[in-house]
């Protein structure tokens, strides 16, 4: 071992635009020869002012700026949002509602999930993998769209309850859907349990101790993997998660092979979750009355996102605009966590042990074009994209 | 219920009921207390070490304009039950001290309210922007009631007309 003085340590900064990255942030990294000493993290390139931005607009408004907050996990930020304004005004969403949030956000978490594979899997450089569960997750998307009519900012929970019912046949086509999902979740289920060029490249990689984890207040699947058994849905329900049964998954090992089981685990007790709530949906109105002034109150809200815990504070003062608004993601919660987990580990190892508390820094999906030459810009609307796609496969395609 | 209001008591009991200025319930599972600000730091480990509490979610600020004060809300939970501890400080002296040394977690938390609000969290190791841009004016808080998005949309462009580079 060398002195302190002659170990040459070097700073190697990755990000915030880089191909092994799906989102802008900068990690710092010290490195000793090939190993991380210290990890710096500046995530914040994508910071958009939401909460400023939410003190200028009303309650109702502000309900389609908060779905944006994220673009894979917009059905809980409105669910948690819309929770949160009904506690302000004291007003109880009707049952049916509160079912078809639950129902929503376990979609949601299922495509979450799977999307979360995928990109694992490509990290591990296992593409066939990644082409196989984001074929699968189509299925969740598909039933999404089906409910809402939208991909991905689904529109549903509104102040007082939810936008859209849940008939009897869309909900035959979600049980018919969670059927094959469970089939194909048994495919990754065997993929995780038994392929070793997976197992080699996950097993002992990014360790946390649940020590440490709970020390640096990690939440939600990255807290699980430890072996620590929190959820938002059992030990703070909200909705109609205190009269469904489920089971919270954990795992002990604490590396990204907990990462992966927690959350395939997970995704199959989302899809007993949605089954048992359409069985047990009661009937009738989905909506009620909210006033449009709330009157002077602050209050907090708490739900588990596909991430972890989602939390909102609130503070009315009597006029149609929130005097203060708060959202906490939980990746802001989880970044302590990872620079703990990519310690002592080697540069190698960094895309996939960043990937694995499914980090989520911005969320912008828009199809946009820049010609440089002609200095003009323009975007594509979706059924431009979907003529462009049938060109594309009827020129190229199979 | 019941459970939330025997930790207060305790909490009371821990820093003396005097130095609790206002606790107002929240049901089912949430407690707003106001406590002196020079009993916070007792106040979160009384919390965190002797009633068994061990994450913090998050911390607030909030900008009381009309009594020129700042509001300081630390979210600490047993992932059930949430205390949410509050202090007041005035507007022109923003200070609390760090509790990092208490929960290592509420690094970035302290940082994100001292970007925001220009709250300083005395102690706090590294006390560096995180959400803001590099070249951000460390004298303009964005969340603060008195700074309107236009007054920043001019800032910036002033600053970006002087040369500062990174905003």
């Amino acid at each position: 071992m060398l002195e302190e003085s002659e170990r040459a340590i070097f700073e190697v900064p990755i990000g915030p635009q880089h191909p092994a990255l799906k989102e802008p942030i900068l990690l710092l990294f010290k490195i000793e020869g090939d190993t991380i000493v210290d990890v710096m993290a500046r995530p914040a390139y994508t910071h958009r002012g939401v909460e400023k931005a939410t003190e200028a607009r009303n309650y109702i408004q502000n309900i389609y700026l908060c779905e944006r907050v994220c673009g894979i996990c917009s059905c809980i930020h409105t669910l948690v949002y819309t929770q949160g304004v009904e506690k302000l005004a004291d007003v109880e969403p009707p049952p049916r509602a509160k079912y078809i949030r639950v129902i929503m956000s376990e979609l949601e978490r299922i495509h979450s999930h799977t999307l979360w594979l995928g990109v694992a899997a490509h990290e591990l450089g296992f593409d066939t993998l990644f082409y196989y569960v984001w074929r699968d997750r189509e299925l969740v998307m598909d039933l999404l769209e089906l409910i809402s009519g939208n991909r991905v900012n689904y529109a549903m929970s509104t102040v007082g309850g939810v936008r859209r019912d849940i008939s009897d046949a869309v909900a035959h086509q979600i049980k018919k859907g969670m059927e094959i999902l469970r089939k194909r979740l048994d495919v990754y289920t065997e993929v995780v349990e038994k392929e070793p060029t997976l197992r080699k490249r996950v097993i002992d990689v990014g360790k946390l101790s649940p020590h440490d984890a709970v020390a640096l207040c990690a939440v939600g699947p990255t807290l699980r993997m430890t072996g620590v058994k929190r959820d938002v849905r059992a030990d703070d329900p909200y909705q109609a998660y205190d009269e469904i049964p489920f089971n919270v998954a954990t795992y002990d090992t604490g590396d990204v092979l907990a990462q992966i089981i927690v959350r395939v685990v997970e995704t199959y007790e989302a899809a007993n979750i949605i089954d048992y709530a359409i069985d047990h949906m009661p009937s009738g109105p989905i909506k009620v009355k909210v006033p449009w002034n709330i009157a002077p109150n602050e209050i907090i809200t708490r739900g588990e996102a596909p991430r972890g815990e989602l939390f909102y504070y609130f503070k009315s003062n009597g006029t149609e605009k929130p005097e203060r608004v708060k959202i906490r993601t939980p990746t802001l919660g989880n970044i302590p966590a990872v620079c703990e987990m990519l310690k002592g580990y080697h540069i190698a190892e960094i895309p996939i042990v960043f990937a694995g508390i499914d980090p989520c820094l911005s969320c912008t999906a828009r199809f946009a074009f820049i010609d440089e030459r002609k200095g003009k810009s323009w975007v594509w609307s979706g059924d431009q994209l979907r003529t462009y796609r049938r060109k594309y496969y009827k020129r190229y395609g199979r | 219920m019941v459970e939330l209001e025997e930790t207060v008591e305790k909490l009371k009991a821990g820093i003396g009921a005097d130095n609790v200025l206002e606790v107002k319930y929240q049901p089912p599972r949430n407690v707003f207390v106001l406590v002196k600000t020079e009993k916070l730091k007792d106040a979160v480990s009384c919390v965190m070490k002797e009633l068994g509490y061990q994450y913090i979610i998050t911390i607030s600020g909030v900008d009381l304009i009309k009594q020129n004060q700042f509001e300081v809300i630390y979210h600490l939970s047993d992932y059930s039950n949430t205390i949410s501890l509050k202090v007041r400080i005035p507007r022109d002296n923003p200070k609390v001290p760090t509790i990092t040394d208490i929960i290592p977690g509420a690094t970035l938390y302290e940082r994100e309210v001292h970007d925001m609000f220009g709250i300083v969290a005395e102690g706090h190791p590294n006390l560096t922007k995180l959400l803001l841009a590099d070249g951000w004016p460390d004298d303009l808080h964005p969340l603060r009631k008195d700074v309107t998005v236009k007054q920043i949309r001019e800032r910036l462009e002033e600053e970006r007309k002087k040369g500062v580079r990174g905003i």
